[in-house]
């Protein structure tokens, strides 16, 4: 809904503005959509002058149509595939994370949600050398655990310190914030965000579930819609500033038996890509963790893959498995 | 409101008939005629998209690859087109004609192909209102467009919802005009339109689609948009999945050494003309894009 204003478009004046609103038109959607050669009559105003307006209020306010050949050019340009850190993990989701799109993580508590969210942050951050926004909800984001994970990577204590700046934490803890968040980073702050050089690559929400969840339930629509509008601001960040949305969601218990993401049928439609992660059998204490697609455009699903969340506190030049970190924060 | 003669004739051109755009999919002979609704109806994971692009590329693709050669008019609310896919299904589908017969260049034909896709990115259903309204003008300057997708109309379902407060007409106000105005186009410039419906409503009392194998005929699929909408459409496909049990693996008892998802739609066509009539097709998704079994 946009509400007519003065000085919205040459020739709409006070004075028309004041005689559309007595003829109850005060939204765009109530000038394109009414007769035009009657509304010029109850105004006394030229059909001209109004035909000429409605053109300008379409043309500014309606999507704008661009040839899929435009599209695929751009998209072919702009794409970038995020690499998760976990091989066998890039080879499940077709080699990473891609950009312009919302990729989902599920899993219930210590699947490893949070550590492949981590891993993608550094990964940005130190190889890519772009920006990374982690919006944390849950207050589980640990910046030694980050440390940790740069440590393995390289011994440069310098780019260390580089990465880290370029991810840019925020912790919010209520649906409200979150979306306040995402459209201030939205409208132009994303780009500015970036600090040491390089522009954002990659949004992260961690989790998503945690303020959405106990906004759903019983017979009201708010939730409901507080949930599209998170979807929405995440969908158009992705695709009109080329970022990858990665989020989690926690799990629940499917009718069969088995274990679905959480947030209900109306959330299903949103991530284009779903993981489910889940610990393996055997040893509660066991670093290793299965990744089942569920949903995907580019593999075919319910394909796994097993990984190890200990390779990411490995250091890759010493011989592997030699340096056992313990891990307290997965 | 004027006219020019330009514009006079694309409108009453004959826009090609996609009455034929997929045989195995509508009973009988009623494919969608001019000015007819499809609504592809189905929750998560149960082939809408795949569906929406088989039908895409059939009509971009060109004569001699099996297509109609037609200009369609994407309208994305979801945000979910994945032109990386849509690319993949057309390049094998134009491979496998080149070995028939020789035509241009691989990127030249493709090219081709994609500029008779528009594509629009409508974030809420006000804007989706006001861009139908543009696109009148795209239309009547494009006697190529015969088609019109919406993928999906139910995305902003919840926002007019909330939006509308506690009166049901206002929580229906924008989709009620956006189907007015629809049909209106259709009327006036004789396009068809195809539009997928997601089902987010789910009725606590009966079993989710997830979880009851084959019966299709739960709450959930009851429509849910509004009447305006409801009385445009004239052929409703329900997708739903069939569960992959370890039986049900060797469908064409050929070796397939993986088990294949297959989906199925039930199409249920209720022209003015006919009486109502059912067909029900299976199809498995490959790198290829659709394939009916």
């Amino acid at each position: 809904m946009v509400v007519l204003r003065e000085g919205m478009c040459p020739g709409l004046d006070a004075d028309l503005l004041r005689d559309l609103r007595a003829a109850d038109i005060k939204t765009v959607e109530d000038v394109v959509s009414s007769d035009i050669e009657e509304l010029a009559q109850r105004c006394s105003v030229s059909y001209k002058a109004l035909f000429a307006i409605r053109r300008v209020l379409l043309a500014q306010h309606a999507a704008f149509p661009v040839s899929g050949a435009d599209l695929y050019e751009e998209l072919l340009s702009s794409t970038a595939i995020i690499s998760t850190g976990s091989p066998s993990l890039d080879k499940l989701l077709d080699s990473g994370v891609y950009t312009g799109e919302i990729t989902e993580l599920s899993g219930g508590p210590g699947s490893g949600k949070s550590q492949v969210c981590f891993s993608v942050a550094v990964h940005v951050s130190l190889h890519l050398k772009q920006s990374v926004i982690f919006i944390d909800t849950t207050g589980g984001l640990s910046a030694s655990r980050l440390l940790q994970m740069l440590r393995a990577e390289t011994s440069d204590t310098e780019e260390q310190m580089e990465a880290l700046q370029r991810i840019h934490v925020f912790r919010l803890f209520n649906i409200f914030s979150l979306l306040d968040c995402l459209f201030t980073l939205r409208s132009g702050r994303l780009q500015q965000a970036c600090v040491g050089g390089g522009s954002v690559k990659a949004v992260i929400v961690d989790s998503v579930s945690a303020v959405i969840s106990p906004l759903l339930g019983g017979k009201q629509n708010e939730g409901m819609s507080l949930m599209i509008q998170v979807a929405g601001v995440l969908k158009t960040m992705a695709k009109d500033f080329n970022v990858a949305a990665l989020v989690t969601n926690h799990v629940t218990r499917s009718e069969s038996g088995g274990v679905k993401p959480g947030l209900g049928v109306s959330w299903s439609h949103i991530p284009r890509t779903r993981v489910l992660l889940e610990r393996r059998e055997g040893g509660a204490d066991s670093s290793l963790r299965s990744a089942t697609l569920i949903k995907s455009s580019r593999q075919p699903c319910h394909i796994k893959a097993e990984f190890d969340l200990q390779s990411w506190s490995r250091s890759k030049e010493g011989s592997s498995g030699k340096r056992k970190l313990e891990e307290t924060d997965s | 409101m004027t006219e020019s003669g330009a514009q006079l004739f694309a409108r009453l051109e004959a826009r090609r008939c996609l009455e034929d755009i997929e045989t195995r999919l509508f009973p009988g002979d009623g494919g969608p005629e001019h000015g007819e609704v499809v609504e592809l109806y189905g929750s998560e994971g149960t082939g809408k998209t795949e569906l929406l692009y088989h039908l895409l590329s059939r009509c971009v693709l060109p004569l001699g690859a099996g297509g109609l050669e037609v200009d369609v008019v994407f309208v994305d609310t979801d945000y979910s087109l994945d032109m990386l896919r849509l690319v993949s299904i057309l390049d094998s589908r134009l491979n496998a004609a080149r070995s028939f017969s020789s035509s241009g260049s691989d990127e030249e034909v493709l090219g081709s192909c994609l500029s008779r896709l528009l594509v629009v990115h409508c974030s809420s259903s006000s804007q989706l209102l006001l861009t139908l309204h543009f696109l009148e003008t795209t239309l009547s300057s494009r006697p190529g467009i015969a088609l019109l997708l919406i993928d999906s109309i139910s995305a902003f379902y919840w926002l007019d919802r909330s939006e509308g407060g506690t009166s049901i007409s206002k929580q229906e106000e924008k989709l009620s005009k956006c189907a007015e105005l629809l049909g209106r186009l259709l009327r006036d410039y004789r396009i068809t339109v195809f539009a997928t419906c997601h089902a987010i409503r789910r009725n606590y009392s009966g079993p989710s689609s997830f979880s009851s194998s084959s019966s299709s005929s739960s709450d959930i699929d009851r429509p849910y948009l509004c009447r305006p909408w409801k009385r445009l459409v004239t052929h409703r496909l329900l997708c739903s999945r069939q569960e992959t049990t370890n039986m049900a693996a060797p469908a064409a008892g050929s070796s397939e050494q993986k088990s294949q998802q297959v989906f199925t739609v039930h199409c249920t066509s209720s022209s003015s003309s006919k009486t109502k009539s059912y067909r029900s097709s299976s199809f498995c998704v490959t790198d290829s894009g659709v394939e009916f079994i």
